[in-house]
């Protein structure tokens, strides 16, 4: 094969992505042919965790990331709760729930509005049919939808502020519950603030009801939706998607992470409202979580001679210039690299337009977006539940005396990017090893001792480059549409 | 500065009427605890004065602090001190993502050199020669060393630029290193907590906007008109503290009944910050009306002081009525004095913020 215009592109640092980002992209006849995806960032939290009282992992792990603060809190407090043997209480569930998934469809909406939509209102585009609503709509910081999905925003992160006291950063979250108890005023005010946002989104982002949306079935199904729809911002992102083929563009392995979203009450508190496993091919399998470990071989991490599971693992800095490329690990489970977000959740939990659209063309740009838009219309719905689900004045927090016991214990949830996980070790007291596998970890996870790429560096292979192009508007959207986290990433 | 807009200008063309803008005055006037006769004086600059460049760097940090500041109580002052700030994405930041938005940060370097507002969020790592963080290929101290050397007055957003926060505490794998170890010769306002509170956030800047010159600081280089109080002066479970009532475990009868939460280790005696007074989210709370005690996190080194669930047995044992000023004195060796206070501040502006756009 002749080898002919092969140029090597460094792509970032990116904005409109959450920390620091940088691409290196080798480009052959106009398309992506090798990518590499770094973290130039590094902070050591997990580092100053070791050593503490465990309790402490509960105000310093949230401070990993100023976006999924909670979702770090909520993996903190699940895995203190399995060393000391601690199940929340009802009303500690309910809220926990409410709390994270204000903080996950806060971040949907930041995502679509903020980071996502704005790519296609550039000058770029100018001469597309839609490009005038798009940049009516989405111009970065001057587009009328992101005034208005400010608010919005804002206005359901009150239900953190009943229930949590403050965000970012929230500290109410606890092993036996919520540190804080609900009135029944509390629960009007709680049912207003949600009925205020379903009011919005059903106005602009939706042009329909929730439930409607969340219904959706088939791929046949949302094009005849979408056609109904057209003032809509999904209906609008739709006929962009299809100009602009967004189906076809950053598959990746088509293996799919979920831990499980919004642990259940009830019967069965194990049980989750979205279910946890991988699917593939179509088939869901049962997660096993011995399968997880960390690969070194390209990180600027000490060499463990073999990847590791995070109960063993460590993070020691070492700047090995020779071969690593990134500060971020590189998570597998049974050795395979796995995509992990909104679309996973989906998937697991069977919305049927999810697995249809996975189905016809698996993971891409589109299928990602939607499953971030269907789960927001169907998270509210969920939400108004959880508040009628509140018992005024029971138990709300599991009180614990003493020490932690040893021992060691895993914390599993999801954030609004997929699947986070604590892995906590306690000994003596205190905390002896602290591992955290985030969700971005796992999407943009460097290659491996195979040399199998991470997730994001497969889906970038074969991304249009045009001519001129210093960070490739195809590789933006790529990158972006898995709402990458680059603080928890690395962490 | 000839030829630049006025603040007023900058609204009219972001679409504020002029109702708003004087709407905008008095929310200004009521943050900054001016009375009402004020008011035609904030207005007057406004419509007098060019705008204030300000340049906005992420160094280490979790993006907590411009979390909090999108989120400002009153929509109406964020919409104005965002657009105010972020103007030059309308004007000349019309470059892509990468090496062209660096290109941009130095033509307004150079452009307002001496003129512009620095305002820093996260700290730089200084162990490996600062390879922790690595912003367009090279370290972000010397970024930071750059952009600072032709600013007028840096602002210090939160406990990671302020004090070094989480990543500098023990045993601070990266050397993560607060603004003021780094930059030694610019007046620096601080601006703790972590996150710090957006309206606090908001208020800092829009002072500086409208008057021209810095706030009154303390003797840490905090604002005194945020941080001049502990959260134990103003909170709402002070009478139970008085009274000797207090919550011994979460969701006790203590608990219930709203007691005070020193005894699941509540920092608030020992902190300076505004959260009891203004509060989070719009006002509708604040952590200790959560049921969970304040951790301190607007204080110099909180990460180190002792574990956040310690019971404390015997109460009131520690120096909680000592002085702001007296607190201030003990901190003031490490920051210097030199500190210039009411230092004049002219005009111009530009921002870099996670959120923002290019094209």
């Amino acid at each position: 094969m002749v080898e002919q215009a092969k140029t090597r592109l460094v792509a970032g640092p990116f904005n409109r992505v959450e920390g620091d980002l940088e691409v290196r992209l080798d480009v052959v006849d106009g398309h992506v042919g090798r990518a590499w995806v770094n973290a130039p960032l590094f902070r050591g939290i997990e580092r100053v965790l070791e050593g503490r009282t465990p309790m402490d992992a509960l105000v310093i792990a949230p401070r990993i990331c100023g976006i999924c603060s909670v979702s770090q809190s909520h993996a903190a407090a699940l895995a203190l709760g399995g060393v000391m043997g601690m199940a929340p209480t009802h009303n500690g569930q309910v809220a926990t729930n409410l709390i994270v998934a204000t903080e996950n469809l806060a971040d949907h909406l930041t995502h679509f509005h903020l980071f996502f939509m704005p790519d296609f209102a550039r000058p770029d585009y100018e001469g597309r049919r839609w490009y005038a609503q798009a940049h009516e709509r989405f111009a970065a910081l001057r587009g009328s939808a992101v005034r208005g999905i400010l608010q919005t925003r804002a206005l359901a992160l009150h239900v953190m502020g009943i229930l949590a006291g403050h965000w970012p950063h929230t500290l109410a979250i606890q092993p036996g519950g919520l540190s804080r108890g609900v009135e029944k005023q509390d629960c009007v005010r709680l049912s207003g603030i949600l009925g205020g946002v379903r009011a919005a989104l059903e106005e602009t982002l939706f042009g329909a009801r929730l439930e409607e949306v969340a219904a959706l079935s088939g791929v046949e199904d949302l094009q005849r939706w979408a056609e109904g729809r057209r003032g809509s911002d999904f209906s609008l992102f739709l006929r962009i998607a299809q100009d602009l083929a967004l189906q076809s563009s950053g598959r990746s392995y088509d293996r799919f992470l979920s831990f499980g979203a919004y642990p259940g009450f009830g019967s069965d508190p194990g049980q989750r409202h979205w279910r946890s496993g991988i699917f593939e091919t179509g088939a869901v399998r049962t997660l096993n979580m011995d399968d997880v470990s960390e690969d070194h071989t390209f990180s600027h991490m000490a060499d463990m001679g073999r990847p590791l599971p995070p109960f063993e693992g460590a993070t020691e800095p070492h700047m090995r210039a020779n071969t690593a490329y990134s500060w971020s690990k590189a998570p597998r489970m049974a050795g395979l690299a796995c995509e992990t977000g909104a679309l996973a959740r989906q998937l697991m939990a069977g919305q049927p337009l999810v697995r249809a659209l996975v189905a016809r063309d698996g993971g891409n740009v589109l299928s990602r977006v939607v499953a971030r838009l269907v789960e927001v219309a169907r998270l509210v719905p969920m939400m108004e539940q959880w508040v009628r689900a509140l018992r005024p004045g029971e138990a709300w927090c599991h009180s614990h005396t003493g020490d932690i016991p040893d021992g060691r214990a895993i914390g599993m949830t999801e954030a609004a990017r997929g699947a986070l996980g604590h892995w906590l070790c306690v000994e003596k007291g205190l905390i002896a090893r602290y591992q955290i596998v985030a969700p971005t970890t796992w999407n943009f996870s460097p290659r491996d001792a195979a040399g199998v790429e991470g997730p994001l560096e497969y889906a970038l292979k074969g991304a249009r480059v045009h001519e001129g192009e210093q960070t490739p508007l195809s590789v933006q959207h790529i990158v972006r549409s898995f709402d990458p986290c680059m603080a928890c990433t690395v962490h | 500065m000839a030829g630049l807009e006025t603040f007023y200008d900058v609204m009219r063309r972001q679409g504020i009427t002029r109702r708003s803008f004087i709407k905008y005055c008095s929310l200004t006037a009521a943050a900054l605890g001016l009375g009402p006769e004020f008011v035609p004086q904030i207005a007057s600059a406004m419509e007098t004065k060019p705008r204030l460049p300000v340049l906005w760097l992420h160094g280490l940090e979790c993006t907590c602090c411009s979390e909090s500041f999108i989120r400002s109580a009153h929509p109406l002052v964020k919409d104005v001190v965002l657009s105010m700030i972020s103007l030059d994405y309308d004007d000349t930041l019309m470059a892509s993502a990468g090496h062209q938005a660096e290109a941009i940060l130095d033509e307004v370097m150079e452009k307002y050199h001496g003129n512009y507002i620095l305002a820093v969020e996260g700290n730089p790592p200084l162990n490996e020669d600062g390879m922790y963080c690595i912003v367009g290929g090279k370290p972000f101290v010397e970024q930071l060393k750059k952009v600072a050397s032709g600013a007028k007055a840096i602002i210090s957003w939160g406990s990671c630029a302020s004090y070094g926060c989480v990543q500098a505490a023990r045993p601070n794998p990266t050397q993560a290193t607060p603004v003021h170890k780094v930059i030694l010769d610019k007046p620096i306002i601080k601006v703790p907590g972590c996150p710090p509170i957006a309206e606090v956030m908001t208020g800092v800047i829009t002072y500086m906007l409208t008057f021209d010159r810095l706030p009154e600081l303390d003797r840490q280089g905090r604002p005194k008109m945020f941080y001049s109080q502990r959260i134990h002066d103003k909170c709402y479970r002070r009478p139970h503290f008085d009274a000797g009532q207090y919550v011994e475990s979460f969701d006790d009868e203590g608990a219930r009944k709203g007691y005070c939460l020193y005894k699941v280790g509540c920092k608030g005696p020992t902190t300076y910050n505004a959260c009891s007074t203004v509060r989070w989210n719009d006002g509708v709370s604040f952590p200790i009306q959560s049921g969970h005690g304040c951790i301190g996190c607007s204080e110099d080194g909180f990460w180190d002081k002792g574990s956040w669930y310690a019971r404390l047995q015997n109460v009131g044992g520690f120096g909680v009525e000592a002085s702001a000023d007296k607190v201030g004195m003990v901190a003031a060796g490490a920051v210097g004095a030199g500190l210039a206070v009411h230092a004049a501040i002219s005009a111009l502006s530009r921002a870099r913020y996670k959120g923002d756009d290019d094209q």
